[in-house]
């Protein structure tokens, strides 16, 4: 992927780089090599790469150390700093360049590069045009016509570039003109057929009907084999006998046999349990997987709120991480987790469970509730490991007595496709249609008014459909896909009076849609377009207003949510599997929680108002109760996120405490610090490593050793090459070592051996204490994590840089460059007096020129 | 867009048997769609397998002292050894541009640098199969065929670097692929049940559709900025690229889809990984049988491939092997992209062309990667297969130069499969000890 420090390095010397000064806004405005460096050069290369021998064509001698000279300039130095960093050069036999000096110099030419890159890669503040990305397309189709349509055929828009709103990187390609074409016309037969709203009714389920079934049918076929068993081993366990008692062999016999003595004891004790004969506990019996409890199906045609509720009790003899049940849509091998609730109800006072669900055509219709899960096979091997130690595997911790499904509750909005046809009769006439396609043209064109020569080609094809025998309906949604695969609908056009590019001020309706889609994801509403109708959008008493109440709407969620999980990395959260046996408290619903918090607390940044450093360290944590138990936080009850004061000396509050911090910042095994060391420098401290360089040799004397962090930081220092990055890397990462690869804290951390007991278990082969401490290259000393984060925590500076430059970035769809100092210095100079919050910057984004023009 | 000879063409088809109409539909001006026209010889092939993160370096290659034919094969190919006599490795190949150590695939069939242009943070060129699509996609129903993994269009967690497919178009702009191997089927086999008329009626609406919305971008163009307007042309270049696509379908329409002999069936949905990168050798292997296209790309899976087999880690953090889990994972993603190479070739090897020779004989199979191994770009790992473009085969090359520019390879497979171009990105020149007799 590309690294995206290639788009955001900037402010690249703020802290950690002594060399380069110390103020957040010293943004480097050239890529000049420090002149001392020229000594090395003349010194070390200029013997064979003089402008007279010229060695393999390479001229160093009359090199401009400006390395944003031109295009040329950079490539050669690029060249310098690959075969410095391979090795390669200076050859064997010569002169070698000492580590000091070369480390040196590798740091600064590799951190030049990067600046010279971004100056030459600059667009000047040219916005490219920007096609709606693909949960901009999402949100706005839902928006027009009520129906959340299915994308999973479109690019996910978000491999190539730091944000996906980047126009630069949106491409299209002819696959994808098909989907749009067929994506709309399934969404609009979905948002049009519908029955007639139906009085909302209750539809309840025993689910033990049907578990009782399968289960005893299970065990007696369990019972079975056991019998046939007996009669092999009653006939001396040969093959004869085997084969005689009805198996294939005596190897089979001996399988089925051994499988018997695993799973019967659990059916067995499940099905004499009474309280079985009313309801059903939530287990993982294997081969059968979970106890699967369906509800009631929502009917397809139906839209409007649904409440699902479940009557249940929990188990107070197992750990609490078993009392929630968790709530899944399936379809086909992909599963969303909804969500989790714990239940507090007794088997004496069981308790009422509500799950609320808003249903739209063509969404989830159908839900799964059944005990907290881990990824992959986890689950099973811990069953396994359970069933040794107690016979009967894995204890339920909720138990379920019935499922009901209520609805429709009357819809609580309608599209505006649904209100414009509304309007009209059934069958409306062709001058009819001509007004439903040009109102509904200009709203999927967000205000701009389509050209008549295009509705005329709609209203022939509409007309042709229909002497092709297709009914009205079906003949308009195919006729109104054609709008929603039209460029002015696919891109967010901002016209050009005289076609130069050159700046110029938006129109009211195109303000209106920048600022809707950077802050909702979605198109402008009716209070938008109305405001930009008569002008007053760009008047800064009303832009203020309406930024205001688009941050205060529900809408506004989608733009946390995008904007935090790619301005943060956190596709990190999901790229590793973790054991499940080595993490059994690391389950899907710590992960999706975790994910969660983060954008709480961005949420909580936002609509509080809160000084940006909290971010950084915070004396509360916006956390449920799933977290609250994960954290060892008492007293928090409920799904929901809020504020939860934190007693002191903890270590959580800020980032660096969350349990998504952390496992970002692991291997799916193990904690990196040197993933999580890049991050800090990266996201919080905004001094982004060079990218990992190519071609330099591993370490690889130390393959196959055990060695401590803090022995591998010391190897990261020996080449020069590995030094000039991990000096500022791995400290900080190694100051975090109290957090294991799941977020928990921890003083001792340990070497494993494999296992042979198998299904995931390991051994610790030796354990040693974790020491974070260290000094970090401009020489500050930590002796603890809580000072690591005291002077993270002292940088909100920086961090403001960082989240400037992300706004800019995401709000203005292109990477954050070279000429956006100033944008960035007024942002900041005036979001400063309020603490950073994210909302200041968000208005003094909104009212810059730039934010205004195109 | 209605062509004027429509009419009289299809009343002619249907006069006439499409073989003997192929003349004729040229003079019509559908030069470039000829409906299963006779073969005289087994057509030319060329695929391209791309494994994303590089491979077990000190393993993978055989070793560098021993070139030409009698060389030791390395032992973690294993698989492949059988089919050493019709294999070439060559090492000392790279792309001098390439500097993105987590991108294996984004520039390997392109060469293109990155930055080359002024003002642009990305910008690549047309990769090799599509210049060779050009030329051998003329007689086929489909010019190429873009396959990935299941997942994978989205992912960049398999060392493949930004792109939808490995293939990138004339403006250097990423190629869409078939990323499960149902899809791939249904575009490759499955046919529509509806009549001949219904057909072509679908063809003039989506036609008429194209028309629609062409007129809604050229009231956008005038409005536009220049720069904005070369964005547009990505829209643009869709819509032609569907048009030339439908005039390819109205000459290939009542050509019925060939069946593969024996059958293929429809994959089943939850293959994953190994088994996934087999089922996609079936079905490369059956579309070559019926000539449904020439040219392959397979953007092979990683993440989904290791974690098919057992690992629990990811594909990145196998990429940064070391001593112990790591590089067991590594050696053993190696060890089954041979094996897959190698049942790729058995295959082939087993599928008769008319003639007598084998679909292998006329192919030339390259496995390869812009990553050496970790974030080395230098010595690309490389395995050519196949008798498509006359190299010599069962060697281990060692190039002298060590930057030898991976193009003068593309380059050479062009020009050893009859396809006339001058050069092709930065190459310098063929491979010469490729075609040594």
């Amino acid at each position: 992927m590309f690294s995206q420090s290639f788009f955001s390095s900037f402010a690249f010397f703020a802290l950690l780089f002594p060399l380069q000064g110390v103020a957040q806004d010293a943004i480097p405005r050239d890529a000049t090599l420090p002149a001392k460096h020229a000594e090395i050069i003349e010194e070390y290369c200029l013997d064979c790469h003089d402008a007279f021998t010229e060695e393999a064509e390479v001229n160093l001698e009359d090199l401009n150390y400006n390395l944003a000279h031109d295009i040329q300039t950079a490539e050669l130095w690029q060249k310098v700093l690959n075969v410095l960093n391979s090795g390669e050069m200076p050859p064997e036999k010569e002169k070698q360049i000492p580590d000091s000096a070369k480390a040196s110099l590798l740091d600064d030419l590799s951190s030049n590069i990067v600046i010279a890159r971004s100056i030459l890669g600059d667009s000047g503040g040219v916005i490219p045009l920007r096609r709606l990305n693909r949960r901009e397309y999402q949100n706005t189709l839902q928006d027009l016509i009520g129906v959340i349509p299915d994308v999973s055929n479109l690019p996910d828009d978000q491999a190539a570039t730091e944000f996906d709103t980047m126009g630069g990187s949106l491409y299209f390609s002819s696959d994808q003109l098909e989907s749009y074409l067929s994506t709309a016309k399934r969404a609009l037969n979905l948002a049009t057929k519908r029955n007639p709203s139906r009085p909302s009714r209750i539809i309840r389920l025993e689910p033990e009907d049907e578990w009782n079934k399968t289960y005893t049918q299970y065990h007696q076929e369990q019972l079975d084999v056991r019998a046939q068993a007996q009669q092999w081993m009653d006939n001396g366990k040969t093959e004869q006998a085997a084969i005689k008692a009805g198996f294939l062999d005596s190897y089979q016999a001996r399988k089925l046999l051994r499988q018997y003595n695993e799973y019967a004891p659990q059916l067995a004790h499940y099905l004499k349990d009474p309280v079985h004969k009313t309801g059903v506990s939530l287990i993982l019996a294997n081969k059968k997987g979970y106890t699967r409890v369906r509800t009631p199906g929502i009917p397809f045609h139906e839209p409007g709120r649904y409440i699902i509720r479940v009557k249940a009790a929990h188990y107070p003899e197992t750990p609490s991480r078993f009392h929630y049940i968790e709530y899944i849509h399936t379809n086909g091998s992909n599963t969303n987790r909804l969500g989790w609730k714990k239940v507090k109800g007794t088997f004496q006072d069981p308790e009422i469970v509500e799950f609320t669900t808003d249903y739209q055509p063509g969404g989830r219709r159908n839900f799964v509730l059944h005990q907290r899960s881990h990824q992959d096979r986890a689950d099973k091997n811990i069953w396994v490991h359970d069933q040794r130690k107690n016979n009967i595997g894995t204890l339920p911790g909720v138990w379920i007595d019935w499922v009901e499904l209520e609805g429709p509750l009357p819809e609580t909005s309608t599209s505006f496709l649904i209100q414009l046809l509304k309007e009209y009769k059934r069958t409306p006439n062709k001058k009819q249609v001509e007004e439903i396609l040009k109102a509904f043209a200009k709203r999927a064109f967000r205000g701009q008014e389509a050209q008549q020569p295009y509705i005329n080609k709609l209203l022939a094809r509409y007309e042709t459909y229909r002497t092709q025998k297709q009914k009205h309906e079906i003949a308009l949604n195919n006729t109104l896909a054609i709008i929603l695969t039209s460029p002015k609908f696919l891109y967010l056009v901002e016209e050009s009076s005289d076609h130069t590019g050159d700046k110029e001020l938006l129109s009211d309706y195109e303000l209106a849609t920048r600022l809707s889609y950077f802050l909702t994801s979605s198109p402008p509403d009716d209070l938008l377009l109305a405001a930009a109708e008569n002008g007053q959008l760009s008047e800064p008493k009303y832009l203020r207003e309406h930024t205001e109440r688009l941050l205060s709407s529900e809408k506004n969620q989608r733009f946390v949510e995008s904007f935090s999980h790619q301005w943060l990395e956190m596709h990190r959260l999901d790229m590793f599997q973790f054991n499940g046996v080595h993490y059994p408290e690391f389950d899907n619903a710590i992960r999706e929680n975790a994910r969660k918090e983060i954008y709480a607390m961005m949420n909580h940044q936002l609509k509080e108002q809160r000084p940006l450093k909290e971010l950084l360290k915070a004396d509360y944590v916006i956390i449920n109760d799933i977290l609250a138990d994960y954290y060892g936080i008492e007293g928090v009850k409920g799904s929901h996120f809020r504020k939860v004061s934190l007693p002191e000396n903890s270590p959580r509050g800020g980032i660096l405490g969350t349990a998504a911090f952390h496992v970002m910042g692991s291997d799916g095994d193990r904690s990196s610090p040197v993933e999580r060391g890049v991050w800090v420098l990266r996201h919080l401290l905004n001094t982004p490593p060079p990218p990992a360089p190519p071609n330099v040799p591993q370490l690889s004397r130390l393959e196959g050793q055990r060695l401590t962090p803090q022995q591998l930081q010391q190897a990261h220092q020996e080449e020069p090459q590995c030094a000039q990055c991990h000096r500022k890397i791995d400290p900080i990462g190694y100051g975090l070592e109290n957090f294991d690869a799941t977020g928990t804290w921890r003083v001792q951390d340990a070497f494993y051996k494999r296992s042979k007991r198998g299904y995931g278990a390991r051994d610790v082969a030796e354990h040693f204490p974790v020491k974070a401490q260290g000094e970090l290259l401009d020489g500050t000393h930590f002796s603890s994590f809580f000072e690591l984060r005291d002077i993270v925590a002292s940088h909100s500076d920086a961090f403001a840089h960082k989240l400037v430059e992300g706004l800019v970035s995401y709000g203005l769809g292109r990477p954050y460059g070279f000429t956006d100092h100033d944008l960035a210095q007024e942002i900041l100079t005036k979001a400063r007096p309020h603490g950073y919050t994210v909302s200041e910057c968000i208005h003094a984004l909104v009212a810059s020129e730039a934010f205004q023009s195109r | 867009m209605h062509s004027p000879f429509q009419r009289t063409r299809r009343a002619f088809l249907k006069s006439s048997t499409a073989t003997i109409a192929l003349p004729f539909l040229e003079s019509f001006g559908h030069r470039a769609f000829a409906a299963a026209p006779k073969l005289a010889a087994p057509p030319k092939r060329l695929l391209y397998m791309g494994m994303g993160f590089g491979v077990t370096a000190d393993k993978w290659f055989p070793e560098r002292d021993q070139t030409g034919s009698d060389y030791e094969f390395p032992a973690i190919l294993n698989p492949l050894e059988k089919h050493r006599e019709d294999l070439t490795f060559i090492q000392n190949l790279m792309h001098k541009d390439s500097a993105d150590g987590h991108s294996g695939s984004t520039f390997w069939l392109t060469g293109a640098n990155r930055y080359a242009i002024p003002g642009q943070s990305f910008h690549n060129s047309v990769s090799v199969d599509q210049v060779a699509a050009e030329a051998l996609g003329k007689e086929t129903r489909f010019s190429s065929i873009q396959l990935g993994a299941t997942g994978g269009a989205n992912s960049n967690s398999d060392g493949h670097g930004p792109g939808l497919s490995l293939a990138w178009n004339r403006l250097g702009k990423p190629i869409a692929g078939l990323n499960t191997p149902v899809s791939a089927f249904h575009r490759l086999f499955s046919e529509s049940n509806t009549s001949l008329e219904e057909r072509q009626a679908m063809l003039n609406e989506q036609r008429s559709v194209l028309d629609t919305v062409m007129e809604n971008a050229k009231s956008m163009q005038r409005k536009i900025s220049t720069s904005d307007n070369e964005k547009l042309d990505e829209y643009l270049q869709s819509v032609r690229e569907i048009e030339i696509r439908l005039a390819k379908e109205e000459a290939w329409l009542e050509v019925p889809k060939k069946k593969p002999n024996p059958a293929i069936k429809e994959p089943n949905k939850s293959l994953r990984g190994y088994k996934e990168m087999g089922i996609m050798v079936d079905l490369m292997v059956a579309a070559m049988q019926v000539d449904a296209s020439r040219v392959f790309t397979y953007k092979m899976p990683v993440d989904t491939m290791i974690s098919s087999l057992g690992a629990t880690m990811s594909a990145h953090t196998m990429s940064h092997y070391s001593e112990g889990e790591r590089r067991t994972v590594s050696e053993m993603r190696d060890l089954h992209n041979a094996k897959f190479l190698a049942r790729f070739i058995d295959k082939m090897k087993a599928t008769k062309e008319a003639d007598g020779s084998n679909l292998f004989d006329h192919s030339t199979l390259t496995m390869g990667t812009n990553i050496f191994s970790v974030h080395t770009l230098r010595n690309c790992p490389t395995i050519v297969a196949g008798g498509g473009a006359g190299f010599k085969q069962g060697r281990s090359l060692v190039m002298n130069d060590e930057k030898t520019p991976l193009c003068n390879l593309w380059y050479s497979q062009l020009k050893g499969s009859g396809i006339h171009v001058d050069s092709f990105g930065d190459s310098t020149g063929v491979i010469e000890e490729l075609f040594e007799s």
